[in-house]
């Protein structure tokens, strides 16, 4: 599959039409008095036949109407150089003698009639011709399956998949996800993990196809790698870790509503295309460009099924509090990706708390058992807060700020209780400690999200990883087109 | 093959011996399963008319080759 | 009628499968001797035992049910647990 060159249109005029359309049928004469008055060229997209009373040629591999970017037929272009200068689209005589300096054009014909769609812009042919044509843009290898193997099968042969079936990410589909992006193919997003490979829009493109995304996931998905692929994030060490972590993204501003992304019911579960493809894409970014794969590079003891794909939108327009994006900094209104290094989620049930005071001490009472009760300072942790329970602390007029106030403020541990031995334990923290209070989390630990159905007084707590320089940071980023 | 393939996937070093008959089928075949490396060792054709002699002489001349593909002696 | 994909991987490596590492000799391994059970194969089979444990290798003897078809799986996984290699004869 060779990329055409660009057609070049000779200097004078160049009229495209296709006989399909009422209006290329209805400016015939107009053509023919065009080329009475000089350089013409006439160029048809479908019957070559078409139109009888001029010279034509046929622009049978849509060639010429793909690359001169042709959206309607007809388009009169003014060609001077070798370059466009001027177009018409449609039949507008006033636009027409303009353009081509020929007055008195198509004498009894009405003064304007819109065009038709172009056949190289037909939904049906739009994938196959940028294939063609722009096929070049793609640097990937090509691998080509030979007509006997299962397509599905061969992907999961290859080592490619994470133990799902995968889309196959041909070039059609993967030129398809590129126009999500007005990023290069070849621009590097991020150096990934744990092989250090340049990951370029095109892979992620790639993998973007795979994991099922639509084109207008694409970004999501870019700006989830950016932010994975930063030191503070540490996706190496993310990967490396013998804990059950792995990305969990929380998105948060308007797009989460184009995109149809799910901050309701469910919200972490399945069922929702957007959040499972983009966090699926971000995993295949790490295992195939990446190479981290369980097993190898990728050491967890057990993992957790959010390491196929972690991904939800905050629910705002229910929210009590501002986004968590804004609580980090993002200005108001943007778009953002926010990663965390996460385990499973698990579930707080208070359903007879009516006060904030006691629902915060149900919620710090769960959140001091994150990985370990006796161990403090070391993991942050996401704390999903279900509608219902939000409203609790909504009516007492806690914001987002007093809410994680007191859940510190609860969640201070007494040396003597969390040293090693106590409580007939020996997991907790060195002797020296006994007289001292600690806090179970450090003062940003604790990354509040509003999301949930509206039925339900549970919210949901996601432990971390091992936190700050050692281990990984949360990080925000926005999401660009 | 498909066994062949198969053991590999499994961790367990294989080689799959046909008759020189079935060399361009076995192309075909290591390509459509996506391992084009795939080992295998070629002996003459006919098979199913050999006298037990003969299959024997067949063996003796093929286990050099079957070696070679199940060990890395000859790959640097 | 070929599909062609891109490669989704960093591509370090090529993008087919290839073959498991090879011990440096067979010496003290065990062998598995796979017939496909079609007529003749086992002659043949035997007599690569024969000079296999000349060899020093320690062989294991297993069937698959019909030529057809690949091994059932349990046989497979018999064979990866038991045999540190494998070879299977002989098609025609």
């Amino acid at each position: 599959m060779s990329p055409a060159p660009a057609p070049a249109l000779p200097d004078g005029l160049a009229v495209i039409v296709k006989r399909d359309c009422a209006t290329c049928r209805l400016v015939e004469p107009v053509l023919a008095e065009l080329a009475a008055a000089g350089r013409l060229t006439v160029l048809t997209q479908d019957d070559p036949a078409f139109p009888a009373s001029v010279e034509h040629d046929h622009d049978a591999d849509l060639a010429v109407s793909w690359h001169w970017a042709i959206e309607t037929v007809p388009t009169v272009l003014r060609i001077e150089g070798g370059e466009e200068v001027a177009r018409a689209e449609g039949w507008m005589r006033s636009r027409w003698e303009a353009l081509t300096g020929v007055s008195g054009l198509g004498a009894g014909l009405p003064e304007f009639r819109p065009g038709c769609g172009s056949l190289s812009v037909d939904p049906d042919r739009v994938d196959e011709l940028r294939a063609r044509f722009s096929g070049d843009r793609l640097r990937s290898r090509r691998v080509e399956l030979a007509s006997a193997e299962d397509e599905m099968e061969a992907l999961f042969a290859r080592g490619w998949t994470d133990g799902l079936p995968v889309v196959p990410p041909t070039p059609e589909r993967v030129l398809r996800m590129l126009e999500g992006t007005s990023r290069e193919p070849d621009e590097v997003v991020a150096v990934v993990p744990p092989d250090l490979v340049a990951g370029t829009v095109e892979k992620v493109a790639v993998n973007a196809v795979m994991a099922g995304c639509l084109p207008e996931h694409l970004p999501v998905v870019l700006a989830a790698l950016e932010a994975a692929c930063t030191d503070e994030f540490n996706v190496h060490g993310v990967l490396a870790t013998t804990m059950p972590v792995g990305p969990v993204i929380v998105v948060n501003g308007p797009i989460r509503r184009r995109l149809g992304m799910n901050s309701g019911v469910n919200a972490l579960g399945q069922g929702n295309r957007a959040n499972l493809a983009i966090g699926r894409a971000l995993q295949l970014v790490v295992r195939n460009v990446g190479g981290g794969r369980p097993g190898e590079v990728d050491r967890a003891t057990h993992g957790n099924p959010g390491k196929l794909s972690f991904c939800f939108a905050e629910d705002e327009e229910g929210s009590p509090w501002e986004p968590l994006s804004v609580s980090r900094g993002a200005p108001a209104g943007t778009s953002t990706v926010t990663l965390f290094a996460g385990e499973g989620p698990r579930c707080v049930v208070d359903q007879l708390s009516r006060t904030p005071e006691s629902l915060a001490g149900t919620l710090a009472s769960c959140l001091r058992t994150v990985h370990h009760p006796k161990l403090p300072l070391g993991f942050d942790a996401v704390l999903v807060v279900g509608p219902e329970h939000a409203r609790v602390f909504a009516d007492a007029g806690w914001d987002r700020a007093r809410i994680v106030e007191e859940l510190h403020a609860r969640l201070q541990l007494p040396g003597d209780e969390i040293v090693r031995g106590a409580g007939g334990i020996a997991e907790g923290v060195p002797e020296a400690f006994a007289a001292l209070t600690l806090p179970k989390f450090r003062p940003d630990g604790i990354l509040l999200v509003h999301a949930g159905g509206g039925a339900g007084l549970f919210s949901t707590i996601i432990g971390g990883w091992a936190n700050g320089d050692v281990g990984s940071q949360p990080v925000t980023k926005e999401i660009l087109a | 093959m498909h066994d062949i393939v198969d053991l590999e996937s499994r961790g367990v070093p294989g080689v799959f011996v046909a008759s020189s008959e079935f060399a361009r089928a076995a192309e075909a075949q290591a390509g459509a399963l996506g391992f084009p490396s795939v080992a295998r060792v070629l002996v003459p054709h006919p098979i199913q008319d050999r006298t037990d002699d003969e299959m024997r002489a067949h063996a003796d001349a093929a286990l050099d080759a079957i070696l070679a593909e199940l060990t890395d002696r000859d790959r640097p | 009628m070929t599909t062609v994909i891109l490669d989704p991987t960093g591509e370090r490596a090529p993008a087919t499968r290839e073959r498991v590492r090879r011990p440096p000799s067979l010496q003290g391994r065990t062998v598995g001797l796979l017939d496909i059970s079609k007529p003749r194969g086992d002659v043949f089979l035997d007599r690569l035992e024969e000079r296999l444990t000349e060899l020093g290798v320690r062989v294991e003897r297993y069937r698959k049910p019909t030529f057809t078809k690949p091994a059932p799986i349990d046989l497979r996984h018999q064979i990866s647990i038991t045999c540190d290699l494998v070879i299977e004869a002989l098609a025609d």
